[in-house]
């Protein structure tokens, strides 16, 4: 406590913000003080701005971690989860205006003069006694309807990748601000020492991708401890991790104290918190070099496990795998985990690309689901499946049935959640019957966000981080915590 | 010991002031105050501190056999009159005087005349004698009863009671949604300005008929109309706002509580809808339901209370310890597996045993010794004892875990013999067994006796085989 007193007093750690807010508030306070209270100023000393106890949940929390699998590229609604027959009887005919009703375009198909309805690519069936929708594409998500919650009406603001990815990711669509994990990380703090508290696991289909910057897991301002690890298949998990051949680890231990102690003496010269940030980073890279190949180590698995969530699980990189990376990072007390599974931006050839890109996640994602249900993690871990956005419910290109695309579309699209807290076998929420505007239980993206940080027992409105003269929260100024969502 | 005070102006003020008083009391019926005067009375809460400490101050002293100073008495008299005058005044805001506004102001009217004739006896110079004792312990009394009774009328009859046992009432199986819901809320919350003795704004809000009536700003209470019931709208303002309801510095309603009330205004605020009448997907469903359990966090708050500082020295880089949430004392507890187990860590919780309602011991080489400590933890909800060697022996000492609501502890050595003791494990709701060598007959007469316990058995084999069988996709058309 003395030496944090000592840095808070560190002269560069006073800004012309700070100096101006503090001048005005002094000068008062010091008039009125000193006559009332002749001490009030002999010592002690004003605290910091009154904080919200971090790494601790406002209130008791259904869900503990997230499981996120983002399905990058924004899969289509209309062959996964959003059934409209209506688009079969209307095929070929023009999106009427008054549906569309302004809707902006992408430069992809702002030059069509014509948008031919596109029905779905494939048969849909109900599932489960929640009677879900699901289509043929995804038969294992299908057989688990009753475990998941399918929300068909989520919209968002962006109507590109990058924004929209980022959108989901940090609040706001331009770059920035801490990711979701990092938000996570910062209010709740970390489960296990020995592991980050936001992990990412990325895998690629073969579907077109857009790119995945590790700005989406970034910390922005938030500490820079905060920000989500990105381990990678193969030998090494995480970069630099290891260490030089020959450096042995009681070496290692002694090295990170002698460099520990200069990092400190250097604190209390600058001020700069960062410093402290670094050197939990050393200490926690040094436990990593432990803990990140057990839990990597998917050989103990059984056989049985290895076929509920396909063959394609022991290959490294892929969905698969990392979705049953995930279960064992959740185990282990990991608070975020964050997949991406790239490929879902079906422009064109949607048909084949995108039955290809479920078959790359769908039975991973349902195994993950059942997996963790059989460990009873489903009651506090919150799985989360979905894109940045829709697709178009009219055609990209040139209109066949059998080989057309789908543009962008913000206004309507479908994700599903399981678990933490979260009514399982629910259908939330309904498009009209050109599935293009919700009719009804609109879900935007800061209610989605709002609606996790509760599960998580977190105040979306009052966690927040004050930079650059004010506080800032993953959502901003909106959202609304969706309660009939709530279990 | 004879003194006389010698300021006629103060026996006049005080002869006044008296006659003034009983003139009030006994006309109250046909006093109408213009409105300055009536404002006076807002001063009757600050003002009457003053007579309850001079008097009581002056009693002491008497009672000690002390003098009491002449001006002591006299700022006490003077005092004790004009706070019964002015409490006077307040009265009359009052249209309808209940119970305790009647007992207050006779009382508090006696306070202030026994003053007066202690004033007189004073200055007849019989302050020493049994006369004046004798008043002087009415007086004690008289200022205690009627300090109470004042005391109920502000913070409403419940204020001063002895703190029960959360004397939640009790939800019934099937509710009356006004009787056993909404009016739980309104006492909690509502009545201790608005009931009789009170009558804030004029409004009644103890029983239907009176919120129907409404009070001076208008209707408080229009059936359907959620938006435009003051009962509701008032709820939702800022709580800045003036007319925000209830008013600063009294408890603000949950949001849950808000939602009751408006869901239950929006279908038509019925005094005979029963819960079993409500279809599925009504709100009100979830949010009685959600009455009827206990939430987590009151639940924890008797729990001892437990210092960050031996949270701090507790845990270790393998030993996570949390709280549930900000302010609570019950813990979750999260071991991982070091490199080198030991159990003294998990043993040294011990001072910390009561406050832990959520274990996770999964994966460990746990044995006898931690579950000795597992079984003082009396308030445990949550228990991970997965893949751990635990037997028969160890899970016998669960047996009084009357809190469990799940245990996980499939992967383990445990036989049928266990099953005797999560029969007595009556809060259990989740059991997770699979990778065991529990039997179906045995975990069927267990279902069978806690009905509403959900057993695991792993994944569904259907499922199961679904998904082995089939590792492929429907190819597109």
């Amino acid at each position: 406590m003395k030496e944090e007193e000592k840095n808070n007093e560190n002269p560069l750690k006073v800004n012309r913000r700070h100096f101006f807010s503090q001048l005005s508030v002094g000068i008062g306070s010091l008039a009125l003080g000193s006559l009332l209270i002749p001490d009030l100023f002999k010592g002690g000393g004003a605290q910091p701005l009154a904080q919200q106890p971090l790494g601790i949940p406002h209130f008791a929390p259904k869900a503990k971690r997230v499981i996120y699998l983002f399905q990058a590229g924004g899969p289509s609604q209309f062959e996964s989860f959003d059934y409209k027959p209506t688009l079969k009887k209307r095929m070929g005919e023009d999106l009427p205006e008054s549906i569309r009703n302004g809707q902006r375009l992408t430069g992809m198909t702002s030059g069509q003069d014509k948008f031919p309805l596109m029905p779905s690519a494939t048969n849909f069936k109900q599932y489960g006694q929640s009677g879900a929708w699901v289509s043929d594409y995804f038969p294992h998500i299908a057989k688990i309807a009753d475990e998941i919650t399918v929300v068909k009406s989520m919209h968002t603001d962006a109507i590109n990748h990058d924004p929209a990815i980022t959108f989901f990711q940090t609040g706001s669509q331009i770059s920035g601000r801490p990711s979701m994990g990092s938000w996570m990380s910062y209010g709740l703090g970390s489960e296990n020492k020995n592991l980050p508290s936001f992990v990412v696991l990325t895998s690629r289909g073969k579907g077109n991708s857009q790119g995945l910057y590790s700005k989406l897991w970034s910390s922005g301002f938030l500490d820079s401890k905060h920000q989500g690890v990105m381990l990678r298949s193969g030998k090494n998990p995480v970069l630099y991790l290891n260490d030089p051949d020959g450096i042995s680890r009681s070496d290692k231990r002694h090295l990170l104290n002698e460099v520990s102690q200069l990092n400190k003496m250097h604190h209390v010269e600058t001020g700069d918190d960062e410093i402290e940030s670094r050197i939990a980073q050393y200490e926690m890279a040094y436990r990593m070099q432990m803990s990140v190949p057990d839990v990597m180590d998917i050989s103990k698995e059984p056989e049985s496990i290895v076929k509920l969530y396909g063959e394609d699980c022991q290959v490294p990189g892929t969905f698969a795998a990392n979705a049953l990376q995930a279960r064992r990072l959740a185990e282990n007390g990991v608070r975020f985990i964050q997949l991406y599974h790239q490929g879902w931006d079906q422009h064109a050839k949607l048909p084949t690309a995108m039955a290809n890109q479920a078959k790359d996640v769908d039975q991973a994602s349902a195994a993950l689901v059942m997996d963790l249900k059989q460990r009873g993690m489903l009651e506090d871990t919150l799985v989360v499946w979905g894109g940045e956005f829709g697709r178009t419910n009219f055609c990209q290109g040139k209109f066949d049935p059998k080989d057309f695309g789908r543009d962008h579309h913000p206004r309507a699209f479908s994700i599903w959640m399981a678990g933490g807290g979260i009514k399982p076998g629910l259908n939330y929420g309904k498009t009209d019957e050109f599935g293009y505007n919700i009719v009804e239980n609109p879900v935007h993206v800061h209610d989605f966000h709002a609606t996790i940080m509760h599960a998580m027992g977190l105040d979306h409105e009052q966690m927040t981080y004050k930079y650059q003269g004010r506080r800032f929260r993953l959502t901003d100024v909106a959202g609304n915590v969706i309660k009939d969502l709530l279990a | 010991m004879t003194r006389i005070l010698k300021n006629r102006w103060v026996d006049y003020a005080i002869l006044g002031l008296s006659v003034f008083l009983i003139f009030c009391l006994i006309f109250d019926a046909y006093i109408q105050l213009p409105n300055l005067v009536a404002w006076l009375g807002r001063w009757h809460p600050l003002i009457l501190h003053f007579p309850i400490v001079l008097l009581l101050i002056a009693v002491f002293l008497g009672l000690t056999g002390k003098k009491v100073p002449d001006e002591l008495l006299v700022v006490a008299v003077l005092s004790a009159l004009v706070t019964a005058i002015s409490g006077f005044f307040l009265g009359k805001e009052t249209p309808v005087k209940g119970d305790l506004l009647y007992w207050h102001q006779w009382l508090g009217g006696g306070v202030a005349l026994v003053a007066s004739l202690w004033y007189v006896l004073a200055n007849r110079g019989l302050s020493g004698t049994m006369y004046t004792k004798m008043l002087q312990v009415v007086m004690v009394g008289l200022v205690v009863v009627t300090g109470h009774y004042g005391g109920m009328v502000t913070h409403g009859e419940e204020f001063l009671a002895l703190p029960t046992n959360k004397k939640e009432k009790e939800i019934p199986e099937n509710p009356v949604i006004y009787a056993d819901v909404v009016t739980t809320i309104l006492d909690d919350k509502c009545v201790s300005c608005h009931n009789p003795n009170k009558k804030k704004g004029v409004l009644l809000m103890t029983n239907l008929e009176e919120l129907l009536k409404g009070g001076e700003s208008g209707q408080t209470l229009i059936p359907g109309d959620p938006i435009k019931s003051q009962l509701i709208s008032r709820l939702h303002l800022p709580t800045e706002d003036e007319e925000h309801m209830p008013p600063e510095g009294k408890a603000p309603l949950t949001q849950n509580e808000i939602e009751i009330l408006e869901r239950w205004v929006a279908l038509g605020a019925s005094d005979t809808l029963r819960f079993s009448q409500l279809p599925e997907s009504e709100p009100l469903v979830a949010l009685i339901k959600g009455l009827k359990e206990p939430d987590a966090e009151s639940k924890w708050a008797s729990l001892p209370v437990v210092a960050d500082s031996t949270l701090k020295n507790l845990s270790n880089d393998y030993l996570t310890i949390e709280r549930m949430a900000a302010n609570s004392n019950a813990l979750s507890i999260d071991v991982f597996s070091p490199p080198e187990y030991i159990a003294a860590p998990i043993i040294a919780m011990n001072r910390i045993a009561a406050n832990i309602v959520e274990l996770d011991l999964s994966g460990l080489p746990i044995g006898s010794a931690e579950m000795d400590f597992v079984a003082k933890c009396q308030n445990l909800e949550w228990l991970e004892v997965d893949k751990t060697p635990v037997t028969d022996a160890e899970v016998e000492k669960l047996e009084n875990l009357k809190n469990l609501r799940l245990l996980k502890i499939y992967e383990t050595p445990v036989t049928d013999k266990s099953i005797s003791v999560f029969k007595q494990l009556g809060s259990l709701k989740s059991l997770y067994v699979w990778n065991t060598k529990l039997s179906n007959e045995a975990l069927e007469n267990l279902k069978n006796e806690n009905s509403g316990l959900v057993i695991n058995l792993g994944i569904d084999p259907e499922i199961e085989t679904f998904f082995v069988a089939r590792d492929s996709v429907a190819v597109a058309k």
